[in-house]
This record gives C-alpha cells, structure tokens and sequence, in this order.
C-alpha cells in the first residue's frame, strides 16, 4: 500500500465509526434522550453504555494486543464529536481518556480494562484537590496500609460509577489506588452542574483501596491520560457547537419578523456566517490536533498540542452558543429549546479539565520551553 | 414632605446608604432569583412606609421626586447593597405612563395601589409573532357594552403568574392601514376567567416569564389609557425612559463588585491577563457610567433624550455579560457548578449572574434592534 491508500483508508475507518455512532445516537433519541436522562435525575443510561461498547467505543484508543482496536485518539476524536453533537451523558471521554488512558499505561492486564472496555463498569478518576480558598491546590491525600485520607474534588462521573481510581501520595511516592464506590469512610458530595450532571467531591477517612501502580510511572501515565481526556473534550465541544450551530441555521431560516426570516437580515447573516467559520476553525484545528498526539509518543510534545484542541474548541463552543441564544430571542432562553442544552453543556465541558484561557497560557509556557531548551 | 433634591449628593447618598444598611433584610441581599411578592412583602412595606417605593415619580403622585443624579445615586446603592428591585414593573412602566397619558381618575384610582402593591403588576408586550417586531401585535380588544373583550396570547410576560394586573398591547383596529395604528394600551385584571396563565422555564430552570392566554376576558372601558387606537406612540414614549433605565450602569457595577471579590478570594488576579481582563472590565464600567451621567444631565435640564440613548443599553449590557464570564473564568473548575461559591466570607452565585446578564441583550429591544435604530436615526445611514 502506498502511502496515500494507507492514509485514505484509515480516513474510511473513521468515517464508518462516525457512521456507526451518528446512528446510535439518533435511533436512540438524539438530544431528546439527554433532556430525559436530566429530568430524571441527571444520570446516564447503563444500556446505552452497552450499546456503546458493542460498537467498540470504549476501546477504541486502547492498542489492539491489550483488547482494544488500536485506532488511536483521532477515533476517540470521532466518536467524543458524536457524543458532543447529542450531548450523551454517558462517560464516553472520561472512560476513553482517563480511566482506560491510566489503566492501558500502568496496569494493562488489569481485569477491570476489559470491564471498562466491554462497558460494564464505568469507573471515575479523582485526583485534584481543592484548597481552603476554593481554589486548585497541591495534593495531600495519603495512601497508607490500604487506606485512603484526605479528599478530591471536581470528579465527573461520581454518580454511577463503580469506583474511584484515585491518585494519593503513599509512603514511597504516588500511588494509584481504586477504592469502591460504597467503601466505608467515603463521603460523596454532590456539585449540582449546569447541565443537570453533578461533580462529586470525595471525602476519605480510612476509606480501603487497592493499589494498582505506584512510582514516578503514576504521575506520568496521570499527565497523559489528562492529556488525552482534553483533547477529546475538545473534539466533543466541536461536535456540540457544531450542533447548536445547525439549530440555530435552522431557527433563523424561519423565524420570521417585520415579514421575513430574522436570516435575511445582513446582520444576522454576517453572524452566521463568522459563527460557521469559527466552527470550521475549531473543527479543523482539533482534529489535527488529535492526529498530531497519536504520531507523538513524547508527554512533552503531546501536553501543549491538547492545550492547543481546548483552548480553541472552548473560545468556539462559548461563542457559538452565546450567540446561538442571541439569535434565537427569548424561545433560546428557554428550557423547552434545546439550544439552550447545548449552552448549559458547554458551560460544563469548558470548565472540565481547564478552559480556554488556561489552555492558551499552558500552551504558551510549553512553547517558551522548547524555546529555551533549543 | 422632604426635598430630597435640595441636600448634597453626598448627603443623600449616606442616608439612602444608611436606610438600605440598617433595614433590608440581610437574607434577600442579592437574591439570585426574581422573587414572588410575598418573599420581599415585608421590605416593601418598610420602604412603602418610609415613601421610597417611587423614587422617580413626582412627589405629589407619592414618589421621591428624585432629579436625575439623584436617583442614579439612588440606584446606585440599591446595587451595591444588593438590595432587590422588588416587583416593580408598576412603578417603572405603568405608573409613569399613567402620570403621562392617564386621567385624573385613573391617577387617583390606580397609582396609590401600585406603590401600596395592593395591585402587582405585568408588562403584556410580546406575542408569539410580535418579538421584536412588536407592532405585529394580534391581541384583540373589542368594545361589548361598557367592556373591551380581549382575545389573544402574550408570552414572555415577566412575573405574570405573580402578578393581578396586566398592562397590554392590543389592537382594537384591525383595519388601520399601518400595523402601528390601531393599537391600544389597556389595563385589565389577572384574575378572572377569561385569563389564564402558563409558566415557562428558563434554560437555568427558573420560572420567570410565563404565556398568558386571553379568552374572552373582560375589562372595564375605563381601563383604556390615553386615546383609542394611540397606544402605540404612547408606548414609544414610554421606550426612551425604558432605554436609559436599562442602559444604566447598575447591574454591570453590581456584577463587577462581585466579580472582583470572587476573583481575589480565588487568587485570580495572580494571573497578569487576568488582571488586564478585570481592568478593561472596570474601565468599561466606569467610562459607561460618564455616558451614562451625560444623557442624565439632559433629563436633569429637562430635556427629552434621543435615539442616541440606545448606546447606553448597547454598552452596558454586552459589558454585563463580559463580566460575568469572566466570573466563570475565574471559577476555573467551578465554571459549570449551579449555586453560590463560596470565598472566604462570601458567596457568589458565579451562574446564576451569568444567566441573568445573557436576556439583558435580548429583551427591551435587542441589541440588533437598537443598533439599526442608531444607524438610521443617529449616523443617518440609508435603508
Ligand atoms: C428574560 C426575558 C423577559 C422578558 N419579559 C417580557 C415581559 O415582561 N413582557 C413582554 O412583553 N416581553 C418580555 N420579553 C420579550 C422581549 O421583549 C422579546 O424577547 C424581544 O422583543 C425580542 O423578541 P423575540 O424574543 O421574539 O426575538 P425575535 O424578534 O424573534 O428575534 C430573534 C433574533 O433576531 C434578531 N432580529 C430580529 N429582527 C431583526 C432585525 N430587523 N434586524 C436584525 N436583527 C433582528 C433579534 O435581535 C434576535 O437576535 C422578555 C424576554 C426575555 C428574554
């Protein structure tokens, strides 16, 4: 094969897990079915979790001699815009990035990758803290004889998930421990979110885990996971503003004042159109950015180009669904609109894992870097 | 009767500063909602007492009789201390109105009940086909012995299922040549059969605006305020004082208080763009509030203001909004979080200031609705 028939191949996978996505989540409701799974209570919906995995999601970054389908993070790309464009609740980036992106490079073999991969568990990772300002602060949770003190905060998929893998300072260095999700000595509190999920901030006193890797290996895999897990946050928010985007196309083609659609008033033309521009932008940048991680193997080199995907995917899907509510008039501020769903989501997915302007400032500092090691 | 305009600005200041302090109930300062009348019933009978309810009205009709400058300092410090504006619609929309275009009965009868709130009240503007192009307007209004007989649908009517009275727009002429003329401005109670009223949900989940059906209800004729088929340029005039009440400074002072003690609590302003960010913001704020005095003065010296006044809704609103996102940004991880966040000794409801700025741009006349009418009216631009 040459190297162009290698290139559009792998392009044809893509568009058949794209495909295959689109319609599992259409025939499953599309954004209907986000809207039901909030009144109900803000959960996700363990059959479609199923469903999912039947269709290979969970593994698709995972390399194929360790059970997954090797096809690399721009296929996590794929499916995470799908997800975006419905704006699914289930854990697809967080398992995709972080829970299989910790497992696959600290303990492949471990029984739980193919429970995470075949969809039957979902497990959410904790490993930031927050310090007596509210704030983002330096780690102190401990790890010692088995038992977990100290607490995490801001960790999605609280609710539902089977465990916590949880990053903690034992006696020799980090540590990566699990701790069940009903271990004794474990308090959930629950962060009501902007799009009807919750963020859980966990509180451990003497809570029992098990160790799964420990050492310098644990911060690293850490970093790469988070790496992973913010880029395919972007691709997610592509799909999402490029959603909305289509609404709201819609809305002001038939939305009529003073006699005619609200759309054939330049002003509003003009805002679709850089609105359209800026999601093409977005599209693009992301998902180069994500085939660009999947040829690096370098944390340094691979860190600053997730920066990049969310710095850009977050100033786009703000802007795309501010406006979006802007040119819908009062019926975007409602809740009966789906527009405004897709403002509430966005809100969340911008603040998960750092937004634009930390991204451009990580970006940035990793840039003066290279500079200076040159 | 005090003359509130004879003493010193400053003087004022510290005793509106003084009253809002020792009486407004500490639990509703900066409620994140708007609340029903009976959440604020007891400040408002405080301030009925004390004869603040109406601090623009003409003392004789029982308001304040501010000047301009002073009931911007009046404002003011209802911001600052985060003092809520209570169910106002009354005072700021019908009740000028009826000072301007009512009867001496209708002034006797009604505005004494708006300051008393013994009558709440609801802006019936919208309809589903008439948004910005309210003039579109279908709501009928016929004359049936000594009643008009009012069928149709308002929607996004703030407050509505609070509220025993509705202030409206209604076309009584169906036949006049232009959608402008024809219409009328009318008064009708909530309470009757012919009303009903549905609650719509915000995409923050609050119920603030409602639809409100119309099937046969029934008012007095009486209750038409100005002449028949006139309501239209009434309304207009009504616009101007609307534009500068919304163009004013307050809520985007408010937002930036907060956001500055949010950010500092959380150690945002550490962060030199952060910083700048928060300085543009500040500056905004500040330079708006010079224009804002400028069209102040020109109703100080009696004056009507211009087309021109929609820049103040255009800057205030669109700043509104930059504040509060950066409000989020400065959540960092907590950008997405519903309720308030606590810092040190305070809260901030990073949201729900989020959600409140986004309609500000929207309702009152959009923002694209002001800016044709600036570049027609004011830059003369063809079209
Ligand atoms: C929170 C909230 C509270 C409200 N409270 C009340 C109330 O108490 N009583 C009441 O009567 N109404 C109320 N309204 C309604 C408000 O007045 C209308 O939303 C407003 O007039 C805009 O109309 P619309 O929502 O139908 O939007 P549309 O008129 O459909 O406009 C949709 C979009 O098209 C744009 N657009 C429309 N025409 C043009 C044009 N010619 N050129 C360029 N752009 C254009 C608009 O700017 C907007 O971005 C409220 C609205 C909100 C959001």
């Amino acid at each position: 094969m040459t190297q162009t028939d290698i290139l559009s191949s792998e392009q044809e996978d893509l568009r058949l897990l794209r495909e295959s996505a689109r319609t599992l989540f259409e025939r499953a409701g599309g954004s209907d079915r986000a809207r039901k799974l909030r009144d109900a209570g803000g959960g996700f919906d363990a059959e479609m979790v199923r469903e999912l995995a039947e269709a290979g999601v969970f593994g698709v970054a995972v390399p194929e001699d360790q059970g997954g389908l090797g096809m690399g993070l721009a296929a996590g790309g794929v499916i995470a815009e799908e997800v975006g464009r419905v704006i699914a609740p289930e854990p697809v980036v967080l398992t995709i990035g972080l829970s299989l992106g910790l497992l696959r490079r600290l303990c492949p073999a471990h029984p739980k990758m193919a429970q995470l991969i075949g969809g039957e568990i979902s497990l959410a990772v904790a490993w930031q803290e927050r310090g007596p300002d509210g704030a983002l602060a330096d780690a102190t949770c401990r790890y010692a004889d088995g038992k977990l003190t100290g607490g995490k905060a801001w960790v999605v998929g609280a609710i539902g998930s089977l465990g916590f893998l949880v990053v903690a300072e034992g006696d020799d260095g980090p540590v990566l421990v699990l701790a069940e999700a009903d271990a004794d000595g474990l308090v959930i509190d629950k962060r009501a979110q902007a799009d009807g999920s919750s963020l859980g901030e966990l509180s451990f006193s003497g809570t029992p885990a098990v160790e799964l890797a420990s050492g310098g290996a644990v911060p690293t895999a850490l970093a790469e996971a988070v790496a992973d897990a913010t880029a395919l946050a972007a691709a997610e928010l592509v799909g999402l503003s490029e959603r909305a985007f289509e609404i709201t196309l819609d809305y002001i083609k038939t939305r009529e004042q003073f006699d005619k659609p609200i759309g054939s008033f330049q002003v509003i033309q003009h805002r679709a159109v850089d609105l359209n521009v800026i999601c093409e932008v977005a599209q693009a940048g992301v998902r180069e950015a994500l085939a660009q991680m999947d040829s690096e193997t370098d944390p340094k080199v691979r860190a600053p180009i997730a920066s990049r995907a969310k710095a850009r995917a977050v100033t786009a899907a703000k802007r795309i669904t501010r406006d979006a509510i802007q040119l819908h008039g009062a019926v975007g501020y409602t809740d009966e609109f789906d527009i405004g769903l897709y403002l509430n989501r966005a809100l969340v997915l911008s603040a998960w894992l750092g937004d634009d302007a930390y991204h451009r400032r990580i970006w940035f500092e990793a840039r003066e870097a290279e500079g200076a090691a040159q | 009767m005090t003359d509130w305009n004879a003493i010193s600005d400053v003087e004022f200041r510290k005793e509106v500063r003084q009253f809002f302090e020792a009486e407004y109930p500490e639990e509703l300062r900066h409620l994140p909602h708007r609340p029903k009348f009976a959440e604020i019933e007891h400040w408002h009978r405080k301030l009925h007492a004390k004869g603040w309810v109406a601090p623009a009205w003409p003392a004789e009709f029982g308001g304040m009789g501010l000047n301009a400058a002073k009931l911007l300092i009046f404002y003011e410090e209802q911001q600052r201390w985060g003092v809520n504006r209570g169910r106002d619609m009354g005072v700021q929309m019908v009740g000028p109105l009826i000072i301007k275009f009512g009867t001496q009965e209708q002034k006797d009868y009604w505005l004494p009940r708006i300051l008393s709130c013994e009558d709440i009240w609801c802006q019936g503007y919208s309809e589903p086909g008439a948004g910005s192009d309210l003039a579109n307007l279908r709501t009928r209004a016929e004359i049936d012995g000594d009643d008009f007989v009012i069928n149709g649908q308002k929607i996004w009517t703030t407050m509505a299922h609070d509220a025993t009275h509705i202030f409206m727009l209604v076309r009584t002429d169906p036949d006049a040549p232009k959608k402008q003329q024809g219409i009328s401005f009318l008064l009708a109670p909530m309470n009757q059969p012919g009303v009903d009223v549905r609650t719509i949900t915000t995409l923050s989940g609050e119920t603030e605006f409602c639809e409100v059906f119309f099937d046969n209800a029934r008012t007095p004729r009486e209750n038409l305020v100005g002449e028949l088929n006139k309501g239209w340029t009434m309304a207009k005039a009504l616009l101007s004082f609307e534009r500068i009440f919304i163009g004013s400074p307050s809520l985007a002072q408010n937002a930036l208080g907060q956001l500055e003690s949010f950010a500092r609590g959380r150690g945002a302003f550490d962060d030199p763009v952060f910083r700048d960010r928060f300085a543009q913001a500040a500056l905004d704020v500040e330079d708006h509030a010079a224009l804002y005095a400028r069209f102040a003065d020109q109703l100080k010296r009696g004056e009507t203001l211009g087309a021109d006044v929609s820049m103040l809704k255009i800057w205030v609103t669109e700043c509104f909004q930059r504040i509060t996102e950066l409000m989020i940004e400065a959540a960092g991880p907590d950008g997405g979080s519903i309720g308030p966040l606590q810092v040190g000794n305070v809260s901030v409801d990073v949201l729900s200031s989020f959600y409140k700025a986004r309609p500000t741009t929207i309702y009152g006349g959009s923002n694209e609705i002001q800016r044709n009418i600036l570049s027609k009216a004011v830059l003369g631009l063809p079209g």
